[in-house]
């Protein structure tokens, strides 16, 4: 396999989880700090148990998805009807605690030096069908009510609540959607690299997706798809720069958080009516030159 | 029976007494205006009716339903809608989604409609739009459907948030201070709807608002309030007439 092959799959995995992230915190404006820990439950719970129980794969990832949900439902009931800052604090407490208690358990997860022998499923054209699929379940989410009544409360909890909008519910599905999402994408990481260990699954991994997000455009998921590929494929492309690196990365980050504060895109989505205007008005741009 | 009937509500911050002791009785096709200075507690009023803070004591019926101590959401959909005195509109929401917004409780599909393209999704979305198109089209606002609300104007924003509260499908309307910040041309337009969409819909309407023109030409029934107390209610003449009232409110506006 070439390298390039295993950037484009590493990328389309990240695609799935920051999909589901953008849920969370693009839609509903809910910053979850501890997201990665979902998605350790995901890779341990489908990993475990195909390599320790032998379980067939089409068992092991259902599994992993619905343990990730079970869990976030749990954590999420305390948190949704607070205000919605406290769900950053819960869930990174929470995420904390996972890794913790992965590193502890060594008798079933292998603790801090990992679980290995996950067998390698995950290839660039299983990652892709996922990728494509998660991108069009959660756009058609977007375009449906719930997704309407989660920009309503991201952008104003109490006229939402005033129209008869249940805030702390549709709060709960956007988190659970979200939870699921990002498990997913944890079995399709444990069944690509063939090995998982709790430093994976820190807040900074679930800071960083937080980053892509507000990186694209808060309201854009073509926006959160655009950056998960420029934000971890820059890296790769800008190896021979070694540790100069974090501060392009970091640099950039700035740079359109100052001068575009609603992100690289902001609301605008690649939908087929926005294809045609741009189409369109490349046209009109052209024709003049032709005239004369 | 009263669509509204409020009975002897009461409510303090801290110290602060922001309602005491306000009772009123609305029906339908009915337009009660409740007016006084800054600070005596109109908004306030407004907010323990559409269960924003529960009432310290009283009661508020809608229709005959206790709703005092339901939650907002669901007092709502028992048939309260409102607008605010700061528009408070959704951002990142065109116009249409914005009233979509109101019908979507409603809306009888959940959550593996919204994630697949399944086919009742597809027929309760255009019930939704339907309905809301006929909102706009009532205020006036079915051209811009498509149109962001933060690039319209002042007067069009007051308008969609009516919209969007009668979308809710209203028993009471309560509207918070729709004139302000309108231009005169505007109130004229505002003043003909409120009484359009009174005599049409037939719902109970609350309305709280600075201008006094704006409420003596509309309301049967005015309620002044003044530090929390209703100082008088009665027609627009009898509360013009009074004392109290003219030497709290409306004394400074004829010197």
């Amino acid at each position: 396999m070439t390298l390039y092959t295993h950037i484009l799959t590493q990328i389309l995995i990240s695609v799935v989880s920051v999909a589901g992230v953008f849920v969370l915190t693009g839609m509903t404006g809910m910053f979850s700090l501890g997201q990665a820990a979902f998605m350790a439950i995901g890779a341990y719970t489908s990993g475990i148990l195909v390599t320790k129980l032998s379980a067939p794969i089409y068992l092991a990832w259902p599994a992993g998805v619905v343990l990730a949900v079970a869990v976030g439902f749990i954590v999420g009931l305390p948190t949704v009807r607070l205000r919605r800052d406290y769900i950053s604090l819960v869930t990174l407490g929470f995420g904390e605690a996972i890794t913790a208690l992965l590193n502890r358990t060594t008798a079933l997860t292998g603790g801090a030096s990992g679980l290995t022998g996950i067998p390698k499923v995950t290839t660039l054209w299983s990652a892709l069908v996922s990728a494509v699929l998660v991108i069009t379940l959660i756009s058609l989410f977007k375009n449906s009510k719930y997704g309407r009544q989660c920009i309503a409360v991201r952008s104003d909890e109490l006229a939402a609540k005033s129209m008869g909008i249940n805030v702390p519910k549709v709060k709960m599905i956007a988190f659970l959607i979200s939870v699921a999402v990002t498990a997913y994408g944890g079995c399709l990481y444990a069944f690509y690299t063939a090995y998982v260990d709790p430093s994976l699954f820190g807040w900074k991994k679930s800071a960083e997706w937080v980053i892509m997000v507000f990186f694209g455009g808060v309201n854009s998921l073509t926006g959160s798809v655009l950056s998960t590929f420029v934000l971890s494929g820059l890296p790769e492309v800008l190896r021979f720069l070694q540790n100069y690196r974090a501060i392009i990365y970091a640099v950039l980050v700035l740079l359109i958080i100052n001068f575009k504060p609603a992100g690289l895109l902001g609301e605008w989505e690649l939908t087929p009516r926005n294809l045609r205007r741009i189409i369109a008005r490349g046209r009109r741009v052209q024709q003049p030159k032709g005239v004369n | 029976m009263a669509l509204l009937k409020v009975e002897h509500i009461y409510k303090s911050f801290g110290g602060v007494k922001a309602i005491q002791d306000f009772s009123i009785e609305a029906n339908r096709g009915e337009i009660h205006g409740i007016i006084g200075p800054n600070g005596a507690g109109k908004t306030t009023i407004f907010n323990v009716i559409s269960g924003i803070y529960p009432a310290d004591e009283g009661k508020v019926l809608l229709d005959g339903k206790d709703i005092t101590r339901m939650e907002q959401h669901l007092i709502s959909r028992e048939g309260m809608g409102r607008t605010f005195q700061n528009i408070r509109l959704f951002k990142g929401l065109s116009v249409l989604d914005n009233t979509m917004c109101a019908f979507d409780p409603r809306s009888r599909y959940g959550v593996p409609g919204s994630l697949l393209p399944l086919p009742k999704r597809y027929a309760e979305e255009k019930r939704g739009r339907e309905i809301c198109m006929g909102y706009l089209k009532m205020v006036g606002l079915e051209s811009y459907a498509q149109e962001k609300p933060e690039n319209m104007s002042y007067g069009y924003r007051r308008r969609l948030e009516i919209a969007r509260a009668l979308t809710c499908e209203p028993k009471v309307l309560l509207l918070d201070e729709p004139a302000a910040g309108l231009n005169p041309v505007e109130v004229g337009e505002l003043t003909e709807l409120i009484l359009r969409l009174s005599r049409e819909l037939g719902f109970a309407i609350l309305l709280i608002e600075h201008r006094l023109e704006l409420v003596m030409n509309i309301s049967q029934i005015i309620h002044v309030q003044n530090f929390g107390k209703t100082i008088a209610s009665g027609t627009p003449g009898q509360v013009r007439s009074d004392p109290g009232v003219i030497e709290a409110y409306l004394g400074k506006e004829e010197c």
